[in-house]
């Protein structure tokens, strides 16, 4: 059963349409990921999905009810933005936005000592968050945003800005949230940074979604038609190759993605004559590939891969 | 829309505000600022009337110099013996600020004297001169003209307006129109600085929840409305707090400054007060119960806090629609503008009010919603206004009210959430669209 279920929204602001005819299903325990470049659209589609922004047209259901106040308090969300009250301190702070969220006095402090209690932050509860570092404040928005213990979270652009040491954790927590059966939606721009973590994507381009389903599938339908490779020597030859788009070039590496089922092998003999290979591998391609391919040159109807 | 909601925003707002250290030092410092300010514009105003002005006499009467001495032994100054050009010359060198010459005709009133000086001293000067004179004069043609005792205590019998008031149900009390008067106008002052005290903070609390970014987590949980209703409450609750404090801290001092005033005056004082009491006769000197304060009528304090709430309600969502619309506190400059015009208009009508409060301007001031807390508190004060000014007021008030909260709603709805750059005015009336 679709948790989150998006059908045919539109979104205005002015003359520019932000968000065009989008519709997606988001099914309960995955975690879906909304790709796409920045200005794609994404960020409106999350607002429209926590009833901060209403849409022009089209609905969205959350476990089966049109957003309203009462879904907001079924959700978990991390803005793009992220903040806090710089002069309040932390449990205060964080007890205040889970009753916001529905919760009693009680079950708020209780659920913000456990938490803290988890990320090893007993004793900041008293702290302003003003004191506390860029990491540590960053660990006080997770806690924020996930201690009213919702079956649904939604987090924009979570990795911008993160240090790697909470990077990894929001990763973690992300993967065990799934694991406990809960549904959670994140948006990013980097898709190399996600392609591990998704169940199910959807590719938002110029407001439109233009590609989306079960990662698997959509990387079947491409078929293995990349090949990864590593050499060592003159890299000229990269450039020689027709009939094919090179993604993630490095003077060591490249991915290279093969247009108009030419022979692989003509690759690997070319590639051979100019450099020493320590690696060849044909392989799905990479979500930055599957991208490019959509809202580029090969025009694959969306359609074909739901 | 949910009050559970409202209320926890209000509280928010309320609890981490009132414990903050900017509120209580503004609750301390604005009134002895207030004290300081008013002690300074006295002191300035007893220091510069000791102004020494020195005025040559020369008195060929030699009657008139020294009843001049009774009435000022300071002033005037014996010249008779000095020539005429070496008056002039002290006048030039501005040793004196002028001289006068007195003559036989100027007693029997043929001729007018004639006050000679290098243009120091202003009108208050002239004036001075020009009564001690009269009086001068008056009295030597009394006492050459013979008259009885009596006729001569006819003329030294002063009149002074004794102020009686009439209320509707037939009681003559004392008139406490002054009194009323200065406290109308601190009313009205309290209002006018509350709303543009107050706004400020709302909008400055609003700028703040953007630029933290924490607006997009509390939206997602809270409609605007309901964030926009907390945050007016919850500063409200604020500023009834702190005007509590200050009016419960003035009364106390009030109360206490009458035997406070006793102790420390000394019996002498006190002597002095009870002759001067005996012998001012109907003069209104000293009135022993000039320390403590008239009663104020609990009418008047009911509609003090009707038009404080409403006028704090009419500004405070303009001034939190202000805060969303632009990205800094920088930029609130072109929108600050407009809003404090009307309240300012509203201020200076108030001291209009304070002169003529039935006059057209201080009626129509007190019936325009954006002016009428300030002025129409300041009117109920001083004089009868009729009730049915008093309740239209309230209705229009209530109406402004429910329109300004209206729009500012709209424009706070869309503002919270545009971030990095002010809106300008097309940009707001186009949200108000929406």
């Amino acid at each position: 059963m679709a948790v989150i279920e998006v059908q045919n929204i539109n979104k205005s602001f002015g003359d520019t349409q932000a968000v065009r005819d989008v519709s997606f299903e988001i099914p309960k325990g995955r975690i879906f990921g909304l790709l796409g470049p920045n200005g794609a659209g994404k960020t409106t589609a999350i607002r429209i999905i926590n009833h901060i922004l209403i849409a022009d047209s089209g609905t969205v259901t959350i476990n089966g009810m049109k957003v309203s106040s009462e879904t907001q308090s079924m959700i978990g969300y991390m803005p793009e933005e992220r903040g806090l009250y710089k002069k309040m301190k932390v449990g205060e702070q964080l007890i205040y936005l889970a009753q916001l969220k529905g919760l009693s006095h009680a079950e708020a402090k209780e659920k913000t000592r456990y938490w803290l209690d988890r990320f090893e932050a007993t004793d900041w509860y008293h702290k302003e968050i003003g004191e506390l570092s860029k990491g540590m404040s960053q660990k006080i928005q997770f806690i924020a945003t996930i201690a009213h213990n919702p079956d649904i979270y939604i987090f924009d652009e979570p990795f911008s800005g993160l240090d790697p040491i909470n990077s990894e954790m929001l990763k973690e927590i992300v993967i065990e949230l799934r694991d406990k059966g809960n549904t959670i939606l994140f948006s990013t721009h980097r898709m190399e940074q996600v392609e591990q973590m998704c169940d199910e994507i959807c590719l938002f381009n110029k407001g439109r979604a233009v590609l989306k389903g079960n990662l698997r599938n959509i990387k079947q339908k491409f078929g293995k038609n990349t090949i990864n490779i590593e050499f060592e020597g003159d890299a000229s030859f990269l450039d020689k190759l027709e009939d094919v788009r090179i993604n993630n070039r490095s003077t060591n590496f490249a991915e290279i993605r093969v247009l108009n089922g030419q022979h692989m092998q003509d690759i690997l003999k070319t590639a051979m004559d100019h450099a020493e290979i320590y690696k060849f591998e044909r392989v799905e391609p990479s979500l930055t590939e599957i991208f490019i391919s959509t809202v580029g040159e090969d025009n694959i109807n969306p359609n074909e891969l739901g | 829309m949910s009050l559970h909601q409202i209320l926890l925003v209000l509280k928010r707002e309320y609890m981490t505000r009132i414990r903050s250290k900017a509120f209580i030092l503004a609750t301390i410092l604005i009134p002895v600022g207030m004290i300081a300010f008013i002690g300074i514009v006295i002191g300035i105003s007893v220091w510069d009337s000791d102004t020494d002005r020195t005025i040559g006499i020369v008195d060929q009467t030699e009657v008139l110099y020294p009843r001049l001495t009774e009435i000022s032994p300071e002033r005037y100054e014996d010249f008779s013996k000095i020539p005429q050009d070496s008056l002039r010359a002290l006048v030039q060198e501005q040793e004196v600020d002028g001289y006068v010459i007195l003559n036989e005709d100027h007693i029997t009133g043929n001729a007018n004297p004639e006050f000679v000086s290098g243009g120091s001293g202003g009108l208050g000067l002239q004036q001075t001169i020009k009564s001690d004179l009269r009086e001068v004069i008056r009295n030597e043609r009394l006492a050459r003209a013979n008259v009885s005792d009596d006729v001569q205590k006819i003329y030294e019998s002063q009149i002074t307006l004794e102020m009686r008031k009439l209320t509707k149900e037939g009681k003559e009390t004392d008139s406490d129109t002054g009194f009323m008067t200065v406290v109308g106008l601190a009313m009205g002052f309290i209002i006018f600085g509350s709303i543009s005290g107050y706004g400020g903070l709302i909008t400055r609390s609003v700028i703040e929840e953007k630029t933290n970014r924490i607006i997009e987590v509390i939206a997602s949980s809270v409609k605007p409305i309901e964030l926009l209703l907390g945050k007016m409450g919850g500063i409200g609750a604020l500023a009834l707090t702190q005007l509590t404090i200050w009016i419960t801290t003035l009364i106390g001092l009030g109360m206490a400054a009458g035997p406070v005033a006793q102790m420390f005056m000394t019996p002498d004082m006190k002597e002095n007060l009870a002759n001067a009491d005996q012998a001012a006769q109907a003069s209104p000197a000293l009135d022993p119960e000039i320390f403590s304060i008239p009663p104020i009528d609990a009418s008047l304090i009911i509609y003090f806090i009707i038009f404080f709430l409403l006028g704090y309600l009419i500004y405070s969502a303009i001034f939190a629609a202000l805060g969303s619309a632009v990205d800094s506190e920088a930029d609130t400059q072109q929108y600050m503008f407009p809003i404090m015009v009307p309240i300012f208009i509203g201020y200076f009508i108030m001291f209009r009010a304070m002169e003529n409060p039935d006059g057209m301007l201080s009626i129509v001031g007190s019936l325009i919603p954006f002016c009428t807390p300030i002025v129409m508190i300041t009117r109920i004060a001083i004089t009868d206004v009729p009730f049915w000014q008093i309740g239209l007021s309230i209705l229009l008030m209530i109406g402004t009210f429910i329109g300004t909260m209206w729009l500012s709603a709209k424009i706070y709805s869309v503002g919270i959430l545009s971030y990095g750059k002010s809106a300008n005015w097309k940009e707001l009336m186009k949200w108000i669209k929406e």
